[in-house]
C-alpha cells in the first residue's frame, strides 16, 4: 500500500490543453476542407491540390522546426511538439494566406514563425505575438513577389481598398455585387485568402469553440462586434449604407481573425476587462488601417498591436476583481470610450472616394497592376487617328466576332519619341464578340500587342480589359493615366467593332 | 458573477451518488481512541494523566487562548497514554489515548437544556461549555459567533457540501431531521435574526421536501443553491442566499452562518446532555471497494475507517481528510478522525501531465475570491513582493478552483500557498 502525497486540490477538469487544441484543430480542419472544395469545384481539383500541399508543406516545415529546436536545445522531441501545438500556427497561417502565395515563400515564413515567434521567446505560452500574425506579416511583406498567378481575381479588401475604404452605399452594393451579394459572401463563394471566406462556417466554429469553453465569448463578440458598430456608424455619418458595415465583417480576416487570432489566450489579456478591451481596440485599429494605411485588409497588424499591449492590459487590471470592481469598470469605459472616438474620429474625416466599380462578370479580375483612371474616353469620341479596322470573322445573328487591329503608340509617334527608342512597334490587335441584339461587347481578348511593354501594356492587362465588357457607343470606357495612347488604341478597337456590328 | 469577472464558480461533477444513497456503516465502540489535542491550529491542555479513568463525557481537555473549547471523551474506560501522531494538518499533535472498557458508563457534564425558556445568556454559555464547534471543515468554536450578534437579518444553517464525492451532512440531515429542527431553532434564537434558513443544493430533492415538511410552521425557510462549487463557501452562499458581499465576517452583511452537522450535534446536546462523540464521515473515491457513510466514533484511525469499507482498490492511492478540493492528502493511514473531518477521499493515484501555462485565464474567471492565480504564480516565481500585495494574494481561501480549471494542470493553488507563506515571511 502507497499513499501519494500531493498539494490539494486532489480534483481535475476534464478539459486539458490538448482538448482544447484538438477542438480548435477541428475547426481549422473544417475551414480547410472547405477551401479545398470551394477551389476543387471553382477552378480544378489542380487548385484544390496546391491548397492541400500548402497545408501539409506547412505544417511538416512548423513540426520539423520545433523538431530540430527541441533536438538542439536538448528537450525531449515528441514530448516537445505534442505539448508546443506548432500545427495550429502552420494551419492558421497557411489559412490567411492567398492561394497564390509560392511553396517557399510559405514554408520560410512558417519556420520564421515558430522559430522567432514562439520558440526564442521561451516556446508556447510565453510568446508576445501571435506567431501565425506574425509569420503573415512577415509572407504579406516580403514574400509578395514570390506568388504565382494561379488563381486571378481581386479580393472584396482589394477592391474595396481602391476606394480607401471609404465610398458611397451605392459603390459598396456594386462591390459586394461582384462577389455575388450578401449571401454568396456569407457562404464564402469568392476568391480571398484561403480560410477567411466562408462566414457561416468561421461563426459556426466561434459557437462551437464557445460552447466548448475553449474560446472566451468577450474576445471574439468585442472584436467582430467592434468591427461592426463602428463601421456601421461611420457608415451612417458619411452615408455608406448598413452594408457597409456588413462588407467590413465579412471581408477580408475580421471574422478569421476574430474566431482563430484575437481568441489566441497566449497573447491575450488573462482578465476579462482586458479582453474586452483587447477585442475592442483590435476592432478599431482594424478600422483605422483599412480607412487611412495602403494595406487592403488591417487585421493582421492591429492584432499585433494589440499583442503589443496585451502585458500592458494584464497589468492596468490587476488586483482583486471583486474589491477593485468599481475601478476597473471605471478603467473599461474609458478604455472603451478613447479607442470608439479614435476610431469614429478617423472614421469622420475619411473622405468619402466617388468614381465607378469595375463591374466583373462573373468572377472578377485582379488588376496585376495597380492602376489610375484618368478622364474616361466616350465611345462616341472620334479616333481616326488610330486607324482602327474590324474584320468580320463570324456572326450568328445574335453575337458576331470581329478581329480588330488599330494603330498604338508607336505608329503614331506623337512627339517623335518612338523612332528613337529602337523599339520595334506594331499595331494592336484583338479579337472582340459583340453581343447583336443589344450592340455591347460580349468579350474582348488582346491577341497582338503592340506597343511599349511596361508601359502600354497596363492599359491591356486583363482587369482592364474586363471593364470594356457590357459597353455600348454611348458609353464611357477607363483611360489609364500613364497609357493614354494605348488605352484610346483599345477603345478605337471596340468602337470599330461595334460600329461594325451596327453595319456602319 | 457580472459582466466583468466571469462566472467565479463552476459545476463540478460530484460524485455523489457513490454513498448518498447506501446504508449506513456504523463503526462505534472501538477498542481504543486517540484524541487530537488540537482546535483549528491551536493546541488544547489535557486535564487527564496518564492511568485516569474517563466516562463518556468527561472532559479531557480544552483549548483556553482567546477562545474556550473542551473536549470531552467520547468512549469511557482508561486514559493509557499521551502521545504524538500525525494529526490531519500534516503535524505531529499530541493526541490522548483511550482504551475503551466498552461499559459507555456516561457523565452528563452540561445536563440539558430546552432552548425555548432559556435566555440568551444561557443558551451562549451552554453552547460554549458543550464544547460545539463547526463541523463543517473549520472546528470553529461555535459560541464565538454569538457573542454579541446585532442587526443579523438571516440566520443560515449551511447544508450544501459543495465538496465532490462528500454525502455526510447530506446522510446526517436525512436521518436526524428532528434533531437538525431543534438545533436550528437554538441557534436561530441565539442568532437574534429576524428569520433563518436552512441552504441546500436544489439537487437533492428528496432532502429539500423532507426539510419543508419538517420545518413547516417556523421561520425557517428552506433555501436552494445551484450545484456549483463553492456555493458551501460563506462568502459565495452569502451572496447567492442575500446578493450581498463582505470585507472580514458575514456578520457585515447581516448573516450568521452554522453546519447542518453542528445544530444536530447541538441539538443533541441540549436534548440528551450528550457532547459530540461520533461523526458521520464519507468514505468515497474510485480508490476504495465499497464507498459509504460511516458513523465513526471521534479519535478512531482512518485506516479503521477504510477497512470497514472493503478496504482500499488500489496499490498507489491519496487518501485525502475531507473532499477532494480543499483536503489535504496524508501519506499514511494512522491519523484519526477529529472532529471536523466529515470525509475520508481515496482516489487512485493517476498522474496528471502538467503542460505549460497558456495564460487562458480561466483561473481568474473562476476564482470566487475574485483574484487572478495566473498572476500570483508567476509574481511568486520572481518574489515580486509588490505585485504580490497588489494581487491581493491573502483573500485566498485555496478552495482549489484554480487547479481544477487549469487546463494545463499546472498545481495553481500550490503556488498561491506558496505566495501567502512567502508574504507571512517577509511581514
Amino acid at each position: 500500500m502507497k499513499f501519494i502525497f500531493k498539494p490539494a486540490p486532489h480534483y481535475r477538469s476534464p478539459q486539458s490543453t490538448s482538448s482544447i487544441m484538438r477542438d480548435l484543430t477541428l475547426c481549422l480542419l473544417a475551414v480547410s476542407i472547405f477551401a479545398c472544395v470551394y477551389y476543387a469545384m471553382n477552378y480544378g481539383t489542380e487548385v484544390a491540390m496546391r491548397v492541400g500541399i500548402m497545408l501539409v508543406a506547412s505544417v511538416v516545415a512548423a513540426l520539423a522546426t520545433e523538431a530540430i529546436w527541441f533536438a538542439c536545445t536538448k528537450q525531449n522531441v515528441l514530448e516537445g511538439i505534442t505539448s508546443s501545438y506548432g500545427w495550429v500556427t502552420a494551419i492558421i497561417l497557411t489559412l490567411i494566406s492567398s492561394v497564390n502565395v509560392s511553396y517557399y515563400g510559405l514554408i520560410i515564413c512558417t519556420v520564421l514563425a515558430i522559430l522567432f515567434g514562439k520558440l526564442v521567446f521561451g516556446g508556447f505560452g510565453q510568446n508576445i505575438f501571435n506567431p501565425a500574425a506574425f509569420g503573415a506579416a512577415v509572407l504579406m511583406s516580403t514574400f509578395a513577389g514570390s506568388n504565382v498567378d494561379v488563381v486571378s481575381g481581386a479580393t472584396p479588401t482589394v477592391a474595396m481598398n481602391s476606394f480607401s475604404w471609404m465610398t458611397s452605399a451605392e459603390n459598396v452594393n456594386a462591390i459586394m455585387g461582384n462577389y455575388g451579394g450578401v449571401l454568396n459572401m456569407f457562404l464564402g463563394q469568392y476568391v480571398s485568402t484561403m480560410g477567411s471566406t466562408c462566414a457561416v462556417l468561421l461563426l459556426l466554429c466561434m459557437v462551437f469553440l464557445i460552447v466548448r469553453k475553449d474560446i472566451d465569448w468577450q474576445l471574439p463578440v468585442f472584436y467582430i462586434g467592434g468591427v461592426f458598430v463602428l463601421t456601421l456608424l461611420i457608415g451612417l455619418i458619411k452615408g455608406a449604407g448598413f452594408n457597409y458595415a456588413l462588407f467590413h465583417v465579412l471581408a477580408g480576416g475580421v471574422l478569421f481573425g476574430g474566431v482563430f487570432m484575437v481568441t489566441d489566450p497566449v497573447t491575450s489579456p488573462v482578465t476579462i476587462p482586458g479582453k474586452i478591451l483587447f477585442g475592442l481596440g483590435a476592432a478599431v485599429f482594424t478600422v483605422i488601417f483599412r480607412l487611412r494605411s495602403n494595406m487592403p485588409d488591417g487585421v493582421l497588424y492591429s492584432i499585433l498591436i494589440m499583442n503589443m499591449l496585451t502585458p500592458a492590459l494584464d497589468k492596468i487590471f490587476d488586483g482583486n476583481q471583486i474589491k477593485n470592481a468599481s475601478s476597473i469598470l471605471k478603467k473599461v469605459l474609458i478604455g472603451s470610450c478613447c479607442f470608439l472616438l479614435v476610431g469614429m474620429g478617423v472614421g469622420a474625416i475619411a473622405e468619402v472616394k466617388e468614381g465607378s466599380v469595375p463591374s466583373a462578370s462573373g468572377s472578377s479580375v485582379a488588376l496585376d497592376v495597380d492602376v489610375d483612371f484618368g478622364e474616361p474616353i466616350s465611345l462616341s469620341k472620334d479616333l481616326a487617328t488610330y486607324k482602327a479596322e474590324a474584320e468580320e470573322v463570324s456572326n450568328d445573328g445574335t453575337t458576331a466576332v470581329y478581329h480588330v487591329t488599330a494603330r498604338g503608340f508607336g505608329l503614331l509617334d506623337p512627339d517623335g519619341i518612338a523612332s528613337h527608342t529602337g523599339h520595334e512597334y506594331s499595331r494592336n490587335e484583338a479579337d472582340i464578340t459583340v453581343d447583336v441584339t443589344t450592340m455591347t461587347v460580349k468579350d474582348i481578348e488582346l491577341t497582338h500587342f503592340g506597343d511599349t511593354e511596361g508601359i502600354g501594356d497596363i492599359a491591356t492587362q486583363e482587369g482592364v480589359l474586363n471593364g470594356h465588357i457590357g459597353k455600348s457607343l454611348d458609353d464611357s470606357i477607363d483611360c489609364v493615366t500613364t497609357a493614354t495612347y494605348t488605352s484610346e488604341s483599345v477603345a478605337a478597337m471596340v468602337q470599330a467593332a461595334l460600329n461594325a456590328a451596327a453595319g456602319n | 458573477m457580472s459582466f466583468l469577472t466571469g462566472p467565479m464558480h463552476h459545476h463540478l461533477d460530484g460524485h455523489k451518488d457513490l454513498t448518498a444513497h447506501k446504508e449506513i456503516v456504523t463503526l462505534t465502540n472501538p477498542d481504543v481512541v486517540w484524541i487530537p489535542l488540537i482546535n483549528g491550529n491551536a493546541p488544547c491542555t489535557p486535564l487527564v494523566s496518564v492511568g485516569d479513568t474517563v466516562k463518556v463525557g468527561t472532559k479531557i481537555a480544552e483549548r483556553n487562548d482567546h477562545f474556550y473549547l473542551p473536549v470531552y471523551s467520547p468512549v469511557s474506560g482508561k486514559v493509557v497514554a499521551i502521545e504524538k501522531r500525525m494529526a490531519t494538518t500534516l503535524k505531529n499533535v499530541d493526541h490522548i489515548k483511550i482504551e475503551n472498557d466498552h461499559q459507555n458508563t456516561v457523565d452528563k457534564p452540561f445536563g440539558t437544556l430546552d432552548y425555548e425558556s432559556a435566555s440568551h445568556e444561557e443558551l451562549l454559555e451552554f453552547v460554549k461549555n458543550a464544547g460545539m464547534l463547526g463541523l463543517g471543515g473549520a472546528g470553529f468554536p461555535t459560541y464565538a459567533k454569538f457573542t454579541n450578534p446585532e442587526n443579523v437579518d438571516l440566520f443560515i444553517i449551511n447544508g450544501v457540501e459543495c465538496e465532490p464525492y462528500l454525502t455526510a451532512d447530506y446522510k446526517n440531515m436525512m436521518e436526524n431531521l428532528s434533531l437538525l429542527k431543534t438545533g436550528t431553532l437554538a441557534l436561530l434564537k441565539l442568532s437574534k435574526a429576524k428569520k433563518g434558513c436552512v441552504a441546500v443544493k436544489e439537487d437533492k430533492k428528496d432532502l429539500i421536501a423532507e426539510l419543508k415538511k419538517t420545518f413547516e410552521g417556523t421561520n425557517v425557510e428552506i433555501r436552494t443553491v445551484p450545484d456549483i462549487y463553492p456555493a458551501g463557501w460563506e462568502r459565495t452562499l452569502v451572496l447567492l442566499l442575500t446578493g450581498k458581499r463582505y470585507d472580514r465576517l458575514p456578520i457585515e452583511a447581516g448573516c450568521i452562518l452554522n453546519n447542518a452537522s453542528t445544530a444536530i450535534a447541538l441539538a443533541d446536546a441540549l436534548v440528551n446532555g450528550m457532547p459530540l462523540r461520533e461523526k458521520y464521515v464519507t468514505v468515497s473515491g474510485d480508490g476504495v471497494k465499497e464507498p459509504h457513510n460511516v458513523v465513526v466514533t471521534i479519535g478512531t484511525p482512518a485506516h479503521d475507517v477504510v477497512e470497514a469499507c472493503g478496504g482500499y482498490a488500489a496499490e498507489e492511492v491519496k487518501l485525502i481528510a475531507g473532499g477532494p478540493m480543499m483536503g489535504n492528502s496524508i501519506p499514511n493511514d494512522q491519523f484519526v478522525i477529529g472532529a471536523p473531518v466529515n470525509g475520508l477521499t481515496v482516489l487512485e493515484y493517476k498522474p496528471v501531465k502538467e503542460v505549460k501555462c497558456l495564460r487562458c485565464g480561466k483561473c481568474t474567471e473562476t476564482c470566487p475570491s475574485g483574484l487572478e492565480p495566473v498572476r500570483i504564480n508567476s509574481a511568486e516565481k520572481i518574489k515580486d513582493i509588490d505585485t504580490l500585495v497588489k494581487l491581493d494574494v491573502n483573500a485566498c481561501i485555496e478552495c482549489g478552483m484554480c487547479s481544477y480549471i487549469c487546463p494545463s494542470k499546472i498545481d495553481v493553488t500550490e503556488g498561491v500557498r506558496r505566495a501567502k507563506r512567502y508574504m507571512a515571511l517577509k511581514k
